[in-house]
């Protein structure tokens, strides 16, 4: 297999060896083996029911119980984020968002992606008790920051809003959002386009550019919206029923017989 | 809009400031209710009226611990009442064994705290319907402890007079200085209001919220379930054992055989009636429980009082299921339509 | 030897008693997502009709039984058509509260309707008794005990083998499923709260004898019903059952062997840590959740 290497750095971030993740006797990741170089943007593809969600949850650590090696490497060093519990894994750089959005929909846009922002608080419950100068400066500091990520998505003069009742894009920012308040080296997309219209889709091209870019991030992204897939991602990885098909430029991969075949009466993705 | 501001727009306008400062709003709920510590000595209110102000207000600190877990955390307790009386029955305890008054309540509130904790540890495990009988055991493995264990006495647990700060001496049998008691009370009630408000809005409020609606969201933004369960169940212990700690200092005496399964529902009741998440809900919601029941209602209505109170918990349950805080509010809205219809019609 | 046999039959009545509260509970818990502590309530207020009949009319036992079984099933039908039918849509904690609700309710209406002198019931079968190995066993205890099972047992089968027992089962899985699928749901949560009220009454008439009718006969029964739910597990019917008798007979046994005063909390806490290894009950088992 011959792998394209990205152009610039090539230190990887993300490396996963042989992953196999079984349920019940049904091997949903089987022996998947990829490497993603800092600074990339990577997209999984495969269709519907391939693994691809059940390695973004091996990955991020909610399901431990899977075979291989999933290794981390950032400023610090390399890490096995099997040893990391799975909500220590942002500290080490990766946030997510879900397939279903995961939000608080009783609190504001602002306040959930303040959520985001959970470990790079240094106050704890007594100091936000008594409601300390220290703590009080803090908060205001993340609420800045909360802003100015919300300004950059578009979507700051939302801020006050409940998210009950937003509409289906904006709520989609609201995630992508949260995960970048975290600071993180690798942001990991499940389905970023999925419910989205054709605008928001193209916007979110642009959208997904612009957070490497300025947030100086990896990306690696679950999508069925094919024409996304092409536009952003320097390469692509095929899986079908948990296995590796192929992995290379998103032109190549397109062509690759075996992945069309994986495809095969799904063209309109194509 | 150049028209001159009318008194009726200046009395809009400081309401609607009132209704954006919350702490604001608890200081002017704590005045009024400082009113009430005057009231009998100036012969305008019983005595034994202000006594039960002062239940409601000790119900509403136990309240708003319960709000932060049902509210904030989605989380339940029926174990309640063995906390609040872990309050009352401890200080008798420990007052009687010579500590003095602010130490005792440390002692006690440190020993439901680590209990908190450890119910905190239990919820990881166990959920839903299972959770909330573990913590009814909890709560039935306290009230018979009370009821049987020698030490917390028979019927009561008599304390006498208090000094607080090892100064102030205050016995609830004369008059002035039940009122200072009274007043307290007010004044710990306001304090944990503000602390909750404090709290609900922070990093750790988020957090709560985050665990308790988007579970899986929450724990890849770092949210550790196990930290802010433990968080959520000791914040509800304390605030419940700080209310029985209250009862002690004012009532001076404290019962063993009262901390059944019923109080623990009132006060879950007094959450869902006055408002998950509000502050002030929580008040309203311990006014309408406890407070209206005794106030009102035993006079005019008499055995029936308790029937009322039921059938209101159920009505409110299902024709106001998002709590009594939000009268004011839906009033202002019918309002504003009606004023709106009758400017359009000519 | 007698004395374990005594034990064993005294926890055979108080464990039928609690089988037949935490059946009803369990069936409510699956039917309408609800916690009825108002179980034990609505048991004690049949009691009391059972009593005022008679007391004032002068009815045997039997009859008496029988017209309380009636009224129990339509105060479940009632309760269940004017409050928890329409309180289909309030969130679950608030569902629960409905029936704190439906407690003061009925706690309040009885003094009102019976007044505050409690009522004496006699045993089913007063006095005889029959010795076993040293021990009595009374033959009102072999009768409840008889029934509470025969009565219990029907409900299995009503539940395992016809047609209206396959519609429980399935609004048990997933109420809004079962609605879509043409299941009279609502029959069927009906007929679970009838259910729940009958059971929760003959446990009244069972206790009656020991404790007189009074408003709080049934909150030992009560509380108990809903540990033997959590000891059994709630996902099977018949968990609770047998939580229910082992939860009579440990109190029983550590009340006598090791304290009257620790013997409650030794087994409370014993389960509590049971619970800890196995949060859903003796015969639970854990749902996925998905993320």
């Amino acid at each position: 297999m011959s792998e394209v290497r990205p152009v610039g750095e090539v230190r990887p971030i993300l490396e996963l060896e042989n992953l196999t993740m079984t349920f019940g006797g049904l091997r949903a990741v089987d022996g998947l083996s990829l490497t993603v170089f800092e600074g990339e943007i990577v997209g999984l593809i495969g269709p519907n029911g391939a693994g691809k969600t059940t390695v973004f949850n091996c990955v991020t650590q909610f399901y431990k119980q899977y075979e291989g090696l999933i290794r981390l490497t950032n400023d610090d060093g390399a890490v096995d984020l099997r040893d990391v519990p799975v909500t220590q894994v942002v500290r080490h750089g990766i946030t997510r968002t879900f397939q279903n959005l995961d939000l608080v929909p009783d609190l504001s846009i602002e306040d959930n992606v303040l959520v985001g922002a959970h470990t790079r608080f240094h106050t704890g419950v007594i100091s936000h008790l008594l409601r300390t100068p220290r703590a009080r400066r803090e908060e205001k500091e993340m609420r800045d920051r909360a802003v100015q990520v919300l300004d950059f998505l578009g979507i700051a003069h939302l801020k006050d809003l409940y998210v009950a009742g937003q509409p289906y894009g904006i709520l989609k920012k609201v995630e992508i959002a949260r995960t970048l308040m975290a600071e993180p080296r690798l942001i990991i997309l499940d389905e970023p386009a999925a419910g989205l219209n054709d605008q928001e889709t193209k916007a979110l091209d642009a959208l997904i550019y612009q957070i490497r870019e300025r947030y100086h991030t990896t990306v690696l992204l679950i999508e069925h919206n094919m024409a996304l897939v092409m536009n952003v991602c320097d390469r692509v990885c095929a899986i079908n029923f948990g296995k590796f098909l192929a992995m290379g430029a998103p032109a190549t991969i397109q062509r690759n017989p075996q992945v069309q075949e994986a495809y095969l009466g799904k063209d309109e993705h194509l | 809009m150049n028209r001159r501001p009318t008194a009726q727009a200046h009395g809009r306008t400081l309401l609607a400031a009132i209704r954006r400062r919350p702490l604001l709003q608890f200081a002017l709920l704590a005045v009024a209710l400082l009113v009430i510590a005057v009231l009998p000595h100036l012969g305008l209110m019983r005595f034994s009226t202000m006594s039960i102000y002062a239940y409601t207000a000790i119900y509403t600190v136990v309240a708003l611990g319960m709000n932060i877990l049902l509210g904030f955390s989605g989380l339940i307790s029926l174990g309640t009442a063995g906390f609040i009386g872990a309050g009352a029955l401890g200080m008798g305890v420990f007052l009687r064994m010579g500590l003095p008054f602010e130490a005792a309540a440390v002692v006690v509130l440190l020993i439901s705290g680590s209990l908190g904790a450890l119910i905190g540890l239990f919820s990881l495990k166990v959920e839903s319907i299972y959770l909330a009988i573990a913590t009814l055991f909890v709560g039935e493995i306290l009230r018979q402890v009370y009821t049987s264990v020698p030490i917390f006495g028979g019927e009561f647990i008599r304390i006498g007079a208090v000094r607080l700060f090892g100064v102030f001496e205050l016995n609830q049998i004369f008059q002035v200085e039940r009122s200072i008691l009274y007043a307290v009370i007010v004044g710990v009630l306001l304090l944990s209001m503000v602390l909750m408000h404090h709290l609900v809005r922070s990093r750790t409020g988020r957090a709560l919220m985050a665990m308790s609606r988007s579970e899986h969201a929450a724990q890849a933004m770092g949210v550790s379930l196990l930290k802010y369960r433990l968080i959520a169940f000791v914040t509800a212990t304390l605030y419940a054992t700080a209310g029985g700690i209250l009862y002690a200092l004012y009532f001076q005496s404290a019962p063993t055989r009262a901390w059944t399964l019923n109080v623990s529902l009132l006060v879950i009741a007094m959450v869902v009636v006055g408002g998950f998440k509000s502050i002030v809900g929580t008040f309203l919601g311990a006014i309408i429980i406890y407070g209206l029941p005794n106030l009102l209602l035993k006079d005019l209505l008499g055995d029936i009082s308790y029937v009322f109170s039921g059938a209101l918990i159920i009505l409110v349950i299902l024709f106001y299921p998002r709590g009594f805080v939000y009268v004011g509010h839906d009033l202002r809205r019918i309002v504003s339509t009606l004023r709106t219809r009758a400017r359009r019609a000519p | 030897m007698a004395d374990i046999l005594r034990i064993l039959f005294n926890s055979m009545q108080t464990g039928s008693t609690y089988a037949l509260a935490a059946l009803g509970i369990a069936l409510i818990w699956k039917t309408s997502r609800t916690t009825n502590f108002a179980q034990g309530s609505i048991g004690t207020l049949n009691a009391y009709v059972a009593g005022i009949l008679l007391v004032s009319w002068g009815w045997n036992i039997w009859l008496v039984a029988a017209a309380s079984m009636v009224t129990a099933f339509f105060t479940g039908i009632l309760i269940d058509a004017f409050i928890i039918r329409p309180a289909a849509r309030v969130s679950p904690i608030s569902k629960q509260i409905i029936t704190l609700g439906l407690i003061m309710v009925i706690v309040g209406l009885i003094p009102l309707l019976f007044g505050v002198d409690p009522y004496r019931l006699p045993s089913f079968i007063p006095g005889a008794s029959v010795t076993v190995a040293g021990a009595a066993l009374r033959y009102n205890t072999v009768f409840v005990v008889t029934i509470s099972l025969a009565l219990m047992g029907g409900l299995f089968w009503f539940i395992q083998k016809t047609r209206w027992g396959l519609a429980i089962r399935v609004t048990a899985i997933s109420e809004s499923t079962s609605r879509l699928m043409g299941v009279p749901t609502k029959t069927v949560t009906m007929i679970s709260w009838a259910s729940a009220a009958m059971m929760g009454t003959l446990a009244a008439l069972i206790v009656a004898p020991q404790a007189s009718v009074n408003p709080n006969m049934l909150l030992d029964v009560q509380v108990s019903a809903f540990f033997a739910g959590v000891l059994g597990g709630f996902s099977t019917f018949f968990g609770p059952v047998v939580g229910s008798f082992i939860i009579a007979f440990s109190r029983n046994f550590t009340a006598f062997y090791i304290s009257d005063i620790w013997g409650n909390v030794i087994v409370y806490s014993l389960i509590l840590v049971f619970l800890y290894f196995k949060p859903y009950g003796l015969f639970g088992k854990k749902s996925e959740k998905k993320v």
